[in-house]
């Protein structure tokens, strides 16, 4: 039995370690070829040996021509421009709106919620052609805006903190409510506090979104000085198809941040996914 | 569940107004694109007329792409959902480092989708790829991956699903953990092996996760974009030539916006339908 067992643990560890090789792969490589020069990553990749995958010489050239050369230092800030916007904006404008649908009875207020879930839940690739057609006709393509406006109301983040909201006690209210305390009063200094971890696990939700999203600001924002970075890195890759240290460079520093912010944040991440759709 | 209520008498229009920023722009940027696709497709040349959308079903490259779009989905869905069952199942014990094979099936899903495949274009190159440098070396020799017509497709699927199944072995996972430990128990009693007790319990029990995910996949792979813009230009031959590839193309490539909206209109009945069951599962749970 034990021998059994030992066997079965033995064939599963293998397997875990298999699919990590799978998983791993794809970044690994170019992580460690965005340290080469490109006439080592062509010299090695015809006939396979040790150097196909691990370099002879380190060197980070790459990342110093991205910033030097080609000044990725801007895409950064226009992300990084437009995510700090669209963060408190739209953390403090869906949580009082969930806040009215948590703590007050009011009339259509069920077809409100189903409405404004359902219209959330529409993903952006779908409208984003209609969609682009208003930004056109507010003249708003290539300014910040039309990167900000769309991502304002979000229906994720409206949902969570609905259901967070309805975990708090509600004699905590009740207390301030006899103090006199305004709804304002309430909201900030009894029910948020009590939210960090959603406010935390929104935050970190809608930056890697908005970091990664690329269909829409390939539409909305094609010039230089409002791209963000993900449109950046592609359109770059376009720009300089010989390049493959270069490309290989742009893309793990973009990826950088979702893995760094992952990493330490996990649990929050999950508890978006776990509490967000699977419950019971 | 019983809403609580504060103060209701007292501010009869302070709710409304609470939730008016966020109406405001759910109006503006979400249902007003959504209503104006729908009424678009139906003018033509200024008037109330089905002629766009029986131009388009007689477009046989419309036809290709509406076809591409659900062969994909039919294949990468039930794989990803497949697979991503399997390792829910994998790392769900309590083995010692478990939860780092769980980060590590996980970080596929942070890299977004562009650089994902701006990294796999590169691997699988068919002139310069490590891919291939390795399959010759094991003596399989050059492949053409997104370069070939018969494989463009599967690469496709391949990048998508690296990408994809951590995020939706989350869910599984977070189905796994709700089951009752007492009915394996009683299972383990009753000297029920492992794939009885897979197929008599835990898979009949992850029915509402699996439906969820299954819905939920497929209005993400139905978008699907990046990897042909990125790589394979919806060929060769038109074999990647999915429908939101098209509609980019047609309004932004050889600016035919009219048949573009008309392509996203058809993609936004096809989101609004799973849209609708998703919302139906959620308010079921609620």
């Amino acid at each position: 039995m034990t021998l059994k067992k030992n066997l079965t643990r033995a064939l599963l560890v293998l397997g875990l370690l298999l699919i990590s090789v799978i998983a791993l792969f794809p970044i690994l490589y170019p992580l460690v070829s965005s340290f080469r020069t490109d006439q080592e990553i062509y010299q090695y990749n015809t006939v396979f040996q040790l150097h196909t995958l691990w370099p002879e010489h380190w060197t980070a050239e790459a990342y110093g021509a991205l910033f030097r050369d080609y000044h990725f230092e801007r895409f950064f800030l226009n992300t990084f421009l437009v995510v700090g916007v669209i963060l408190p904006v739209s953390v403090i404008m869906c949580s009082v709106a969930a806040y009215a649908f948590a703590f007050y009875h009011f009339r259509g207020q069920k077809p409100l919620y189903a409405l404004l879930l359902l219209t959330f839940m529409v993903p952006g690739e779908a409208i984003a052609l209609p969609l682009y057609q208003l930004i056109n006709g507010l003249g708003l393509v290539n300014t910040y805006s039309s990167l900000i406006l769309p991502s304002l109301a979000n229906g994720l983040t409206l949902f969570m903190y609905r259901q967070a909201f309805k975990d708090v006690p509600i004699s905590l209210l009740e207390a301030s409510d006899l103090d006199g305390a305004s709804w304002f009063t309430c909201y900030w200094h009894v029910v948020m506090p009590l939210c960090v971890p959603t406010t935390i696990a929104m935050c970190l939700m809608t930056f890697v979104n908005e970091w990664n999203n690329y269909l829409w600001p390939l539409l909305a924002a094609r010039k230089d000085a409002v791209k963000t970075i993900t449109v950046a890195i592609t359109a770059f890759k376009e720009e300089n198809v010989v390049h493959w240290n270069l490309i290989y460079s742009s893309s793990m520093i973009s990826a950088l941040i979702p893995v760094l912010l992952f990493l330490p944040f996990q649990k929050y991440f999950v508890s978006g996914i776990a509490s967000g759709s699977v419950k019971g | 569940m019983q809403q609580r209520t504060i103060r209701d008498k007292r501010d009869r229009f302070l709710p409304y107004l609470l939730l008016l920023p966020v109406l405001a722009f759910a109006a503006v940027f979400k249902l007003y694109p959504i209503f104006y696709s729908a009424i678009s497709g139906f003018h033509y040349k200024g008037n109330w007329s089905l002629r766009t959308y029986q131009l388009l079903f007689q477009d046989s490259v419309f036809i290709n792409s509406l076809l591409v779009t659900i062969r994909m989905n039919l294949i990468m869905t039930p794989l990803q959902i497949v697979l991503s069952l399997i390792l829910a199942l994998m790392v769900n014990n309590t083995m010692k480092g478990i939860g780092a094979f769980r980060s590590v099936f996980y970080l596929p899903v942070t890299i977004s989708m562009p650089v994902a495949a701006i990294c796999f274009s590169m691997i699988l190159s068919y002139n310069n790829g490590v891919a291939n440098t390795m399959l010759n070396a094991i003596g399989i020799g050059t492949q053409g991956f997104f370069n070939d017509k018969g494989q463009a497709m599967a690469c496709v699927i391949l990048l998508c699903t690296w990408k994809g199944c951590g995020y939706w072995m989350m869910f599984f996972l977070a189905g796994l953990k709700g089951i009752d430990e007492a009915l394996y128990e009683a299972a383990r009693v009753d000297g029920a092996g492992y794939f009885s007790t897979l197929f008599h319990i835990t898979l009949p029990l992850l029915r509402r996760t699996s439906l969820f995910v299954m819905v939920a996949d497929t209005s993400i792979n139905l978008l699907l974009f990046a990897p042909m813009k990125l790589i394979t230009d919806g060929g060769p031959r038109g074999t990647t030539d999915v429908l939101m590839y098209e509609a980019y193309r047609q309004a932004f490539k050889y600016g035919n916006y009219n048949k573009g909206s008309a392509i996203t209109s058809v993609l936004i009945v096809f989101t609004l339908l799973i849209v609708m069951i998703q919302f139906r599962m959620m308010a079921d749970r609620d």
